[in-house]
């Protein structure tokens, strides 16, 4: 009995993804791609000048030197699924929970809104929603019939959308096999043009995603904190200019 | 739709619909599970394949189809937000007409049976068939085939082809210059060249924004993370020469911040190095030394502003590498001195015997059957001045406009409004009501691309001959018709040779002709003992495209005799007066404006100023605190034709003595996303000087100087200037 537990604790999946920072082209397609496929409201000019946008992947940009030594970086960030995530123990309401896989998982009809996890994340990736969602018609038919729409007063944030985790899982159970590396692809990996985010199983050491979290370059955003983020970054190339 | 409807897509019953009762499914159809048809994105001309996700008759998310030789799998942000092209709530529902008169707004429904009526009675009371004219922008090859046909048959001028997406890639001076190079005299058009970005070990790029909107930004995408990353030989070196730090830039190894117009001079000082020092392990260089006979390294260094120094190194880094490709832009197209700029850039190429190799410069081979032969170009600028003068002349009696939007994508000095005015009967097939459409007196609304039927040649772009076909996924929304029937269908009233030439019952008839056109192609990806066999295939896949990778070599049988030169660039403005070099680029989310009704892409922030919503003024640092300015200060920029006014953006990768603007916004109609939001600097351009002879749109030679306001005006940025980070109160 006691090796089943174990075995099925194995078998759990760490799904996890790869940001290879010298692919990125900053290109925008995985924030638009995540908007469509998890019905993120558009706010309006105002209240994303107020900084109430919903992304839930952004690319920060940062500039490095001064002109004419100058020099952009794109760093995608979304959700990183912490294991020791900060957001979690601060929710009053276990809205914001540790799931089996190692996602940091939302659930949106616990959630009453105290913004307390959007002020503990070190990574600034939460979305809050301060208003109703408007989709004048008939836009409400390009929501996507798998995901929740949010209601006003309600946190949210990247999933690796859950959604297609399942999706698969019970596809490849219907069909009686294991789920094959690669087959899960967040909306944003599937898009991505210069194939910059890679997403797979952590648990699988021979999955594409343990491969390159091998890699000499690999990092993860505010390690010293001790978040243990699932989002491991790939550093980019040496790209400043020479003087 | 509701409570019954026939989905298809794959089956050719689009054609008749039927209303069905729940208690029969349709076709395909199982409640809570999604049926995927394969099409083609129509945001840009690229011609992505895609896959969309049905659920029940409603289009829910649009995927890359990665089948699809161009993009395999993957998409850009624009094509992505495809859904809200066709659920946008601005949608025209129905045939109108203007009954306040155009201009008024006033919009009242009319038949179907009445607007083509009016049509053809119009047609039939023609003066002469020259006064007629097809005004098209970015349409379906098929359509383009079947306007050029009705045209032909009716002895109209042939359809000219402008918007400004394709001006802004300089797509109409790729060709020019692909002719110069490769064509011979009896090639009607040569392809655009393709650069094989993945396999080059290092990639010159002059004002190519090729990870942004140029030619086929998904494909380059995706060999920039090949060139990347995906390489045997290491990590390939991009280097980009322009005046402001694109989002492509902000990518490269290296910027060069050329001085506006000196590009050329720059590619000739390299080659002229190459040649000197004999670089690289291609031979003797003296077959092409001609080209560089008077070109002086230390006068370019002067003119552009880039050292000697700098110049014998990327000459050296161009040359020792294997595989180095050099890519003319399209931001060179907007210089007076455009063509000579990238003649001098491909021939580093030339050069360096790129053509054919690996990690170099091909050209498309063509796609085996007529119909699909020759890819839709589009139209000098020249042809499209001529256009407006014989509008202004009173010469047209009929003006039909398809796929752009003239009144936004060209400058205020054309006079394209008082042109259009002239005209007695304008019809608009815009989806919903853009500047253009409020100039007409018929607006008859085209299908959005997914509801809707076409192909396009892939060009350039894809590694093989490939033909993207485009299928309705939903049923249409609206009562709106596809235009190509409603051509057909005035064919068919006008009668005689017009009839004749275009004899199809409907499109869907045309394209399943043609489709079989390939039918026996051993080299495609599949094949079909039958016409409908292979029509079925063909929807199934999303269009036709050869099973292994075939390009052709380009000969470059064009390569002049003489030396290559590069004249002085001119810019018009007195530089005293107005000191800025005014640096229009299209906005990564918008485009050339086309995506400024979509709510998705205006709220998509802009990877360099992670701005959205609005029209923002970039000045380098130097430049903002001379001028006492600062971010969300908004400034006047004027130039001698124009002016607007908009908030500023403090940008580290500018020249100082140059400002850019995006362009996207400042629609006066266009739907409640679009209108009354920011400026279109296209009304700060000049017209062409002597130097370009109004042969392309100059829309990168202008001077402007900037005045302060005092006012000042928060842009909407995910980027936070106070560090106070997001969820900022007030």
């Amino acid at each position: 009995m006691a090796q089943d537990v174990k075995s099925s604790v194995e078998a759990a999946p760490r799904w996890a993804m790869i940001v290879d920072l010298d692919r990125c082209t900053g290109c925008q397609a995985c924030v638009v791609a995540c908007h469509a496929e998890n019905n993120i409201p558009v706010v309006n000019e105002q209240q994303a000048a107020y900084g109430r946008w919903m992304h839930w992947i952004i690319v920060d940009r940062y500039w490095e030197g001064e002109y004419p030594n100058v020099k952009a970086r794109f760093t995608p960030v979304m959700c990183q699924q912490c294991a020791q995530a900060p957001c979690e123990p601060v929710c009053p309401v276990f809205a914001t929970y540790h799931n089996r896989e190692g996602l940091n998982a939302q659930v949106y009809n616990r959630c009453i809104g105290t913004r307390f996890c959007g002020n503990a994340c070190p990574y600034k990736v939460r979305a809050y929603n301060w208003f109703e969602p408007e989709f004048p018609s008939p836009l409400t038919e390009q929501l996507n019939p798998d995901v929740t729409v949010r209601s006003r007063g309600i946190m949210e944030k990247c999933t690796f959308c859950i959604q297609r985790i399942r999706r698969a899982e019970l596809d490849a159970k219907a069909q009686g096999r294991q789920l094959a590396d690669g087959e899960v692809q967040p909306a944003c990996v599937q898009t991505c043009p210069p194939s910059a985010l890679v997403f797979g199983d952590l648990n699988d050491p021979n999955s594409q995603v343990s491969q390159l979290a091998r890699s000499h370059r690999s990092f993860r955003l505010l390690d010293e904190l001790g978040t243990d983020p699932a989002v491991i970054y790939l550093k980019g190339g040496e790209t400043n200019v020479p003087g | 739709m509701t409570g019954a409807g026939v989905l298809t897509g794959m089956s050719p019953t689009v054609r008749r619909v039927a209303l069905e009762p729940f208690v029969r499914p349709p076709e395909e159809e199982l409640p809570g599970r999604a049926t995927w048809y394969a099409s083609t994105c129509r945001q840009c001309p690229a011609g992505c394949g895609i896959l969309v996700r049905v659920i029940n008759g409603r289009a829910r998310k649009i995927e890359g189809n990665p089948a699809h030789p161009l993009n395999r799998g993957k998409l850009c942000a624009r094509g992505q937000a495809g859904l809200q092209v066709l659920y946008n709530p601005d949608r025209l529902q129905n045939a109108v007409r203007q009954s306040g008169g155009r201009g008024s707004r006033q919009f009242k429904p009319i038949q179907w049976t009445e607007a083509i009526d009016q049509l053809s009675s119009a047609f039939k009371s023609l003066g002469a068939p020259s006064r007629v004219a097809f005004l098209g922008g970015l349409m379906s090859d098929h359509l383009l085939t079947l306007v050029s046909g009705f045209l032909k048959a009716l002895g109209a001028p042939p359809p000219v082809l402008f918007d400004l997406h394709t001006a802004l890639e300089g797509r109409a001076e790729a060709t020019d210059m692909a002719r110069r190079w490769f064509g011979d005299s009896q090639a009607q058009g040569v392809p655009l060249p393709l650069y094989d970005i993945a396999r080059a070990q290092v990639v010159f790029s002059f004002g190519a924004n090729l990870l942004e909107t140029w030619m086929s930004p998904v494909a380059q995408g995706r060999d920039y993370g090949l060139m990347r990353q995906g390489q045997a030989g290491g990590r390939g070196l991009l280097v980009q020469f322009e005046p402001r730090l694109s989002a492509t830039a902000a990518s490269a190894d290296e910027w060069i911040p050329v001085k506006p117009g000196t590009e050329g001079l720059i590619a000739l000082g390299l080659g002229r190095i190459i040649v000197e020092d004999n670089l690289g392990q291609v031979g003797s260089h003296s077959e092409h030394a001609h080209l560089y006979r008077n070109v002086s390294v230390t006068d370019v260094a002067d003119a552009s502003g880039v050292s000697v120094e700098t110049l014998r190194r990327l000459a050296n880094a161009f040359a020792a590498a294997d595989h180095s490709v050099a890519i003319p832009g399209g931001y060179l197209a907007g210089l007076g001195n455009g063509s000579q700029t990238m003649d001098a850039v491909l021939a580093l190429n030339v050069l360096m015997r790129r053509l054919g190799r690996e990690g170099g410069v091909f050209l498309p081979h063509q796609v085996p059957a007529e119909p699909f032969a020759s890819s839709a170009s589009v139209s000098s600028f020249a042809q499209v001045t001529d256009l407006i003068e014989r509008l202004k002349a009173g010469q047209v009696d009929i003006l039909l406009i398809h796929g752009c939007n003239p009144l936004y994508e060209l400058p205020q000095w054309t006079g394209i409004a008082e042109a259009i005015r002239r005209v007695p009967l304008v019809i608009s097939f815009s989806s919903c009501v853009d500047e253009t459409a409020v100039l007409a007196d018929l607006v008859l609304p085209d299908h959005t691309y997914l509801e809707g039927w076409g192909y396009q040649v892939v060009s350039p772009g894809a590694d093989r001959p490939a033909v993207s076909g485009q299928q309705p996924v939903v049923r249409p929304l609206y009562d709106t018709r596809a235009t190509g029937d409603v051509m057909l269908a005035l064919a068919a009233r006008i009668g005689g040779q017009v009839a004749q030439a275009l004899p199809w019952s409907d499109e869907v008839a045309f394209l399943e002709q043609n489709s079989a056109q390939l039918l026996g192609t051993s080299s495609g990806i599949y094949d079909a003992h039958t016409p409908a066999g292979f029509w079925s295939l063909w929807r199934q896949h999303g269009g036709w495209w050869t099973e292994k990778p075939l390009r052709d070599e380009p000969e470059a049988i064009g390569t002049p005799t003489g030396p290559l030169q590069v004249s002085p660039a001119v810019f018009a403005g007195d530089a005293q007066q107005h000191p800025f070099h005014l640096i229009p680029y299209p906005s990564l989310a918008l485009s050339d404006g086309r995506g400024a009704n979509l709510p998705w892409l205006q709220e998509m922030p802009d990877p360099m100023t992670t701005a959205s919503w609005n029209t923002w003024v970039e000045l380098n640092p130097a430049t903002a605190r001379s001028l006492q300015v600062d971010n969300n200060d908004v400034v006047k920029v004027v130039s001698p034709y124009g002016e607007l006014q908009a908030p500023v953006v403090v940008y580290p990768g500018i020249r100082p003595d140059a400002v850019a603007i995006p362009i996207g916004q400042g629609h006066r109609d266009y739907g409640r996303f679009a209108q009354g939001r920011g400026s279109n600097p296209l009304a700060l351009l000049a017209p062409p000087s002597e130097q370009a002879r109004g042969s392309w749109l100059p829309w990168g030679a202008t001077r402007v100087r900037i005045e302060r306001t005092g006012r000042k005006q928060e842009l909407a940025r995910v980027e936070s200037l106070d560090g106070a980070g997001r969820e900022k109160l007030r």
